[in-house]
């Protein structure tokens, strides 16, 4: 075995110019391959936790009938027992309460059906902190104008600031990331942006009675901070629920789906409005690991009455977004195929290649006793020296990258931003972690070097020492 | 001692469908410690005849026996056992393996036969001191001349004290004076090691210094002549 492998390392020295395209080539693959993979994968946990984070949690625990029939009939009982349960089963973040029912809010001037959603206030931090949503900064072309009258503004920072027009931001950070400023550049003008973008709202208390409105309805029914809005719907059991709230805040939220309809109010406030007693619609349930999210569900269903509760997680809850990344991963692998197959027909040549230079030497080796199938071995070697080293050489290669852009995530701004923010995701694509992916790449390459040699080995096996002396 | 009995061989070749008889019903022993030269113009047989006695090739008809054992009944991977146990060959364009040292090279064959370390070091640095290689055991083919990349080929033919060594036009690129020292060396090691040697050769250096002489013509053996005296 030793002379195998050294004539086979010695035959990579020997055409050092092959060797090192081979391997080059499977290196590119490798490295392109997990790169783009990475970035793919990162951008969907991001789309993903971004959802999940935003509003739905990775598991929910409902009535048995809630899940078919919204109605707040099917509410249930947040009790000791239940929150016990949830508090003793591990890999479990956090866990809310929500009150969730479709009400009408209407103003002097516009009606519309609405999500309302009654959180606890403070817990709510741990699961979808809507106190990050609360717009503190907005950006008008009022202010705007006012602004450039006190300084003077790149000409390209201008022609975004446009583009962001009528965005509510939580912070003067988020609007300078949009912008393409890094912090310190944009120290430059956040005394001017804090004077002339602050408007004014607050975060709900424990027992506020007031209402946090997402930006988009807060325009459609033109409301602003300290007005109010009328609500109306059925509460349980087909009881009236109407009031008059008002506004303590407007957030911004991400999914322009849900910044069209949806409002928060303090669940104990919710809960009296709809006549719901202590009774909630659902407990959403965040997790340490998402990975372990089904496990976690098949536990949690084992552990609560069946006749009262049902276990559901994202994917049930959100399958639009589910659909969304299985088609657009679909389409990532695909593209990925499509290099492995240029890489396999490169590697393919190669070995073709090196057999057929060689024919002639392998016709002496099997003259004078080497047995084919040792002859295909030396041969099988070389693949696997060329194909480890390209594809350890990617991978290493690779590290760096997903690793600094998994910390440093691409942001887009200006157009493209506006562009991923309408369309409900955060404009940053940041890689995947360093996981099962990562080695799959390299297994896949691996494996597409050994198809690669079948037909060439199987020339090796099919030799005529004749033909191959004469070669 | 009979080595090799050929029985009535046949090899008929198709070219764009015609025949072509390379080998026409030959009949020979070779015995024991044996050099024999065949010679015959090009295209007469002697290559192909070769061949098939190094079961490189196999007859249409006829039977080969190598130490009473046919070979013409063997295929695939007995036949490459056979041969890495029974024959060494020597090529006319030496056909060493380019990455391999001239000692490695020598080596070749006894690592092929699971021979030791120690064994195979001390017959492949015997054989190189016989052809003169001694101080060129380190060199790659490459780094050799013609003259002593066949003298390598030799000792690797010989490496693993075969039953007979086949060569086919052993001098064809050699010079006088490297072909003067091959033949040296083949009558030293004939003497040591008592193995019989056949040589395809179109060669009279050669031919003088072969003990026995088969002439081939159109694939049929026109003269069989043992000489006295010679080597």
């Amino acid at each position: 075995m030793n002379k195998l492998v050294l004539i086979a390392w010695r035959n990579l020295y020997r055409n050092k110019r092959r060797t090192l395209i081979t391997a080059a080539s499977i290196f590119f693959a490798v490295f392109f391959a997990i790169i783009m993979r990475s970035f793919e994968l990162g951008s969907y946990d991001h789309m993903i936790k971004q959802s999940i984070e935003l509003y739905s949690g990775y598991l929910q625990i409902q009535q048995k009938d809630y899940f078919d029939d919204m109605n707040l009939d099917n509410n249930l009982v947040y009790d000791e027992e239940l929150i016990q349960t949830l508090s003793n089963t591990a890999g479990i973040k956090a866990f809310v309460p929500r009150v969730e029912t479709f009400v009408l809010a209407s103003t002097g001037h516009q009606s519309k059906g609405i999500i309302l959603t009654g959180i606890d206030p403070l817990r709510e931090a741990d699961v979808s902190n809507p106190e990050h949503l609360v717009i503190h900064y907005k950006l008008t072309s009022e202010n705007l104008t006012l602004i450039q009258q006190e300084i003077t503004l790149p000409e390209k920072q201008l022609e975004q600031l446009k583009i962001f027009q009528n965005t509510g931001y939580n912070n003067l950070d988020r609007l300078s990331a949009d912008i393409g400023l890094k912090p310190h550049e944009f120290d430059l003008y956040r005394k001017v942006f804090e004077k002339y973008c602050r408007v004014p709202g607050i975060y709900l208390s424990e027992l506020d009675d007031g209402l946090l409105v997402s930006n988009r309805l807060a325009q459609f029914l033109r409301v602003n901070v300290g007005d109010t809005i009328v609500l109306m719907g059925t509460g349980f059991q087909g009881s009236n629920a109407a009031g008059l709230f008002p506004v303590r805040g407007i957030i911004h939220i991400p999914s322009p789906e849900l910044d069209n309809k949806l409002v928060y109010m303090s669940i104990q406030k919710s809960q009296e409005f709809l006549n719901l007693n202590k009774n909630i619609s659902t407990v959403v349930v965040n997790l340490n690991d998402a990975d372990q999210m089904l496990s976690i569900q098949k536990e949690l269903s084992g552990k609560l009455d069946p006749d009262k509760f049902v276990v559901k997680n994202w994917f049930e809850i959100n399958p639009t977004l589910k659909q969304q990344i299985e088609g657009d991963s679909v389409s990532g692998q695909i593209f990925i195929g499509i290099l492995y197959v240029i890489i396999f027909f490169g590697i393919f040549g190669t070995v073709l290649m090196m057999i057929t230079e060689r024919m002639r030497e392998f016709g002496v080796m099997v003259a004078i006793g080497m047995q084919k199938k040792l002859l295909s071995r030396i041969v099988s070697i070389e693949m696997i020296f060329i194909g480890l080293a390209g594809t350890l050489a990617g991978m290493l290669a690779s590290i760096p990258i997903v690793v600094w852009f998994n910390h440093n995530p691409i942001r887009f701004t200006g157009e493209s931003a506006k562009l991923y923010e309408d369309m409900g995701f955060d404009p940053v694509m940041p890689t995947a972690l360093i996981e099962g992916y990562f080695a799959w790449q390299g297994v896949i390459i691996l494996v597409m070097v050994i198809l690669a040699c079948y037909f060439p080995l199987k020339k090796i096996r099919k030799l005529k020492v004749m033909d191959a002396l004469r070669a | 001692m009979k080595v090799i009995e050929i029985k009535h061989i046949v090899k008929i070749y198709t070219e764009a469908e015609l025949e072509v008889i390379a080998v026409n019903g030959v009949s020979l022993d070779f015995d024991e410690g044996e050099f024999t030269a065949i010679v015959g113009p090009s295209g007469s047989g002697k290559t192909t005849l070769l061949n098939m006695i190094g079961g490189l090739d196999n007859p249409s008809s006829g039977e080969i026996l190598i130490g009473g054992m046919s070979i013409t009944s063997l295929k695939g991977s007995e036949l490459t056992n056979f041969r890495m146990r029974n024959i060494g060959f020597v090529f006319q364009s030496y056909n060493l393996i380019p990455v391999l040292t001239a000692k490695e090279n020598t080596e070749f064959v006894m690592n092929l036969q699971g021979k030791s370390k120690r064994e195979c070091e001390t017959r492949s640095l015997e054989l190189l001191k016989a052809v003169g290689l001694e101080e060129r055991v380190n060199a790659r083919p490459a780094k050799l001349s013609g003259g002593q990349q066949q003298r390598v080929a030799v000792a690797r033919a010989l490496a693993a004290k075969p039953k007979f060594v086949l060569a086919d036009e052993p001098t064809a690129n050699l010079d006088s004076k490297a072909t003067e020292t091959l033949l040296e060396i083949r009558e030293k090691l004939n003497r040591k090691e008592n193995i019989t040697f056949i040589f395809s050769t179109h060669d009279n250096r050669v031919v003088k210094k072969a003990r026995r002489v088969i002439t081939l013509e159109d694939g049929k053996i026109l003269s069989d002549i043992k000489k006295n005296g010679s080597d």
